[in-house]
């Protein structure tokens, strides 16, 4: 894998990618006496490989544009644009853009939980990393941002409305993840369209924020991996319909899942938040900018929130099924918390988000130079680009001070904006530092308020003589581990706002007459783009090669027909064009 | 000078002609030596064209004529007759294209190699030659063979004529590079002798009771 981070030649990054790929598929088949591992297993061979094809295609038509296997900032060239689309659609496989993400749930889910956690957190990145590294070196065509940002607002929001109605809580995470590479993607999205529209001040802000997303992600999502790992270790399934009440039984699990999860859905002590934040920030002073931009950034933004919620609905969902109420199963009621080997990984993964959330300015620097190398401010353009920047961002300013979503964010322009008005802060890098600083005070301040509230509930909890009772023991008289919610029916409202995307399979006999029999309810969510696009159009390809295949059938007499045949066809048409 | 030219043309015309009535003997037939003795009759014919074709003969187009006699109307033939006798086969069974039908394909094709020759580009000089029709018709009669019969032995047969038809169009060059035609005469030769040893191979397996399963997984 870090082969494909440091070659710079196509030739040896295809087949250090194509090492990679392979490696991942025995990783994921390390169970691979299960059948539904080695299926996921082979999904994801499948799509690699169409992944990696798209990429063969990509480097080649490069090599045969630019004459050598060598690879280069080459942005001059506009003939180069449209492989733009080809390293998207290879890149984006490996990544999980929404339509192309057949293979990931499944992967993961199927995966052991560390190895989960190692392709969540970082294998899908290396295709963000490939599209980034292209979009840097490349000229994109000017539809470009406009695709990526549409892929990551789509992405993000039926990334999540799947995670929502999933009931295996890996297959949750990985859809999630999909919802994080939508994220990721929207700021990506933004900081091409500023680039084509030669504002630069918002697309780097957006560019950061993926950037930091890329390593937030990698560390939450790990952790949220282990922790799974650690529950399906302890009880033996993935089924959150029997699970539950594992608080009581696995408190550093559930409290170190808890973290990620308030990480992953982006709350404001934790670097969730710091990363989708600072593309907020982007997409906010796209919209007040008011170019052609502000029309795809609105709508990103608000598709964007609309993810964030949904993915607090989902992580709600997932930690109260797992961690809260009462064992509705036997294995759930006898899990055990895990070792110290487990628990260690995640406690380090863990104090990565913390530090990330509270300082975020430790990592700046480095983003700052990232961003700088994907977009080199070129040199005759550079007083220019201040001025405008500066510009652009004096006209956004009275816009933010009105929907002002978090105080913090008001106080970081507003300090931003004076910082940045002096030439000498050196254009934008350093006037986004100053509102990620800002944010860190802010955010250091909120952990402390929370501290302090969480210390004033339990001292008056305890003042009020606490007493302990059995979950959901609202008046009566027996009250069982099924009178529960289940993961579908609290996830129902919401997933039915999706029900036309996620197509769940129902299966239902109601309760009627005076003696009424057993009732039935049952609803599951398919792979809706595999089983309703994916295979049908695969079974359709299949048709067509088993008829000809009929034509390999190994008698010689034919396969000299097939030779006559052809010769005369090809003479005919020699023949047909010489005629005239 | 010109008038024997005119008559080794008319000559060099006739035993074309024969050889696409020998082309039409060898669909029509069951039986496995007419096959070969056709093939073997075409040989000899091919090989004396080129003394026919050359005004002064030198001692090269001698040597293509003598050794495509040889081949092809001797040694090749002998060869198929040896492989016939160690199978104890001379018919053929099972024909997927039947007598008749192949017949008639056969005339078809040599009709359509007639109508078709106007339409290439050829010189002029060889424009009222039979050379290019008969070798068209002649590689279509190989072809109906190779596809039309199961026998092996048949199938070399129209491995073979297909390689005439192919020795014919070459004539039309022998005046520019006679060392290519006799180099591509003694190369027919080495390929038909190897084609012939594998083919004889092939049917000893086949035709061994215990060996049979070899082709059968040989399918795909």
């Amino acid at each position: 894998m870090l082969l494909v981070l440091t070659v710079s030649n196509g030739l040896h990054f295809l087949v250090a990618w194509e090492v990679f790929a392979v490696c991942g598929y025995f990783l994921i088949t390390l169970d691979g006496n299960k059948r539904a591992v080695r299926t996921a297993g082979w999904l994801y061979l499948a799509t690699s490989h169409a992944g990696t094809l798209c990429l063969c295609v990509f480097f080649g038509l490069l090599a045969v544009k630019t004459g050598g296997w060598e690879l280069g900032p080459l942005r001059g060239d506009a003939s180069l644009a449209p492989l733009f689309w080809l390293a998207l659609a290879g890149f984006g496989i490996k990544a999980g853009i929404f339509p192309l993400h057949i293979w990931l749930p499944s992967a993961h889910a199927n995966a052991p939980s560390h190895v989960s956690a190692l392709m969540s957190g970082v294998a899908i990145k290396m295709g963000v990393y490939g599209i980034v590294r292209f979009s840097g070196w490349l000229p994109v065509p000017a539809a470009a941002g406009w695709v990526v940002m549409a892929l990551g607002a789509t992405s993000a929001l039926l990334g999540i409305a799947f995670a929502l109605a999933q009931n295996d809580f890996k297959r949750l995470l990985a859809y999630c993840s999909v919802e994080n590479i939508g994220i990721i993607m929207i700021g990506i999205g933004g900081a091409l369209l500023a680039r084509s529209h030669g504002d630069a001040a918002w697309g780097r802000l957006a560019l950061a924020g993926a950037l930091l997303h890329v390593w937030n992600h990698g560390a939450f999502k790990a952790l949220l991996f282990f922790g799974a790992g650690s529950v399906l270790h302890a009880t033996g399934t993935r089924e959150m319909s029997r699970l539950g009440g594992l608080w009581q039984r696995m408190p550093w699990t559930a409290g170190l899942f808890a973290l990620g999860a308030v990480a992953v859905v982006g709350l404001p002590p934790l670097n969730g938040f710091v990363s989708e934040w600072l593309i907020y920030l982007g997409l906010f002073d796209a919209v007040a900018g008011k170019q052609a931009s502000a029309w795809v950034a609105m709508p990103a933004a608000i598709l964007l929130g609309l993810a964030g919620a949904l993915a607090l609905a989902t992580f709600a969902k997932a930690g109260a099924m797992i961690f809260l109420g009462a064992a509705r199963t036997k294995s759930a009621a006898l899990a055990h918390e895990c070792g110290n080997w487990m628990r260690g990984p995640m406690l380090a993964l863990a104090g990565i988000c913390l530090g990330l959330g509270l300082v975020p300015t430790l990592v700046w620097p480095a983003l700052t130079s990232a961003a700088g190398a994907w977009q080199p401010v070129q040199s005759g353009g550079l007083s220019d680009c201040g001025n405008g920047e500066a510009d652009g961002q004096r006209a956004g300013y009275p816009h933010h001070s009105g929907p002002g979503i978090v105080p913090a964010a008001v106080i970081g322009l507003t300090i931003g904006e004076t910082h940045a008005a002096k030439p000498s802060a050196g254009g934008a890098p350093a006037m986004a530092e100053v509102p990620l600083a800002t944010l860190g005070w802010v955010q250091l301040g909120l952990a402390g308020l929370m501290a302090a509230a969480g210390t004033l509930l339990w001292r008056k909890v305890m003042a009020n003589n606490l007493r302990r009772g059995p979950t959901w023991d609202c008046g009566y008289a027996a009250p069982a581990a099924r009178m529960q919610y289940t993961s579908g029916s609290f996830a129902g409202l919401a997933s039915a706002w999706f029900s036309w995307i996620l197509r769940p399979l129902r299966t239902m006999r109601r309760v009627h007459g005076h003696f009424p029999a057993e009732a039935i309810y049952q609803e599951r969510v398919p792979e809706t783009v595999l089983d309703m696009v994916i295979l049908p159009l695969a079974a359709r390809g299949m048709q067509v090669s088993a008829a000809v295949r009929r034509l390999q059938h190994g008698h010689l007499s034919f396969y000299i027909l097939y030779v006559v045949v052809a010769l005369a066809a090809l003479a005919s048409l020699v023949l047909l064009e010489n005629v005239p | 000078m010109e008038r024997w030219a005119g008559i080794n043309h008319q000559n060099l015309n006739l035993l074309i002609g024969l050889a696409i009535g020998l082309n039409l003997l060898a669909l029509s037939t069951s039986r496995l030596p007419m096959l070969i003795r056709s093939m073997s009759a075409q040989g000899v014919i091919l090989g004396v064209m080129p003394i026919l074709m050359e005004p002064h003969a030198d001692w090269r187009v001698l040597l293509v004529a003598l050794a495509t006699i040889g081949g092809k109307g001797l040694f090749i033939p002998g060869m198929l007759r040896r492989a016939m006798r160690a199978v104890r086969i001379d018919r053929e069974l099972e024909p997927l294209i039947g007598f008749v039908p192949s017949l008639l394909l056969g005339a078809g094709g040599t009709i359509a190699a007639f109508a078709l020759t106007p339409l290439l580009p050829l010189l002029a000089e060889h424009a009222d030659s039979l050379l290019v029709p008969g070798a068209l018709a002649t590689v279509i009669t190989g072809l109906i063979l190779l596809i039309g019969r199961t026998e092996a032995v048949a199938q070399v047969c129209g491995y073979i004529i297909l390689d005439n038809g192919i020795y014919l169009f070459g004539l039309l060059l022998i005046r520019a590079m006679p060392l290519m035609v006799e180099a591509g005469v003694l190369l027919d030769l080495t390929v038909g002798v190897f084609i012939l040893g594998i083919i004889v191979d092939r049917i000893q397996r086949t035709f061994d009771s215990l060996d049979t399963r070899i082709l059968t997984t040989l399918h795909e």
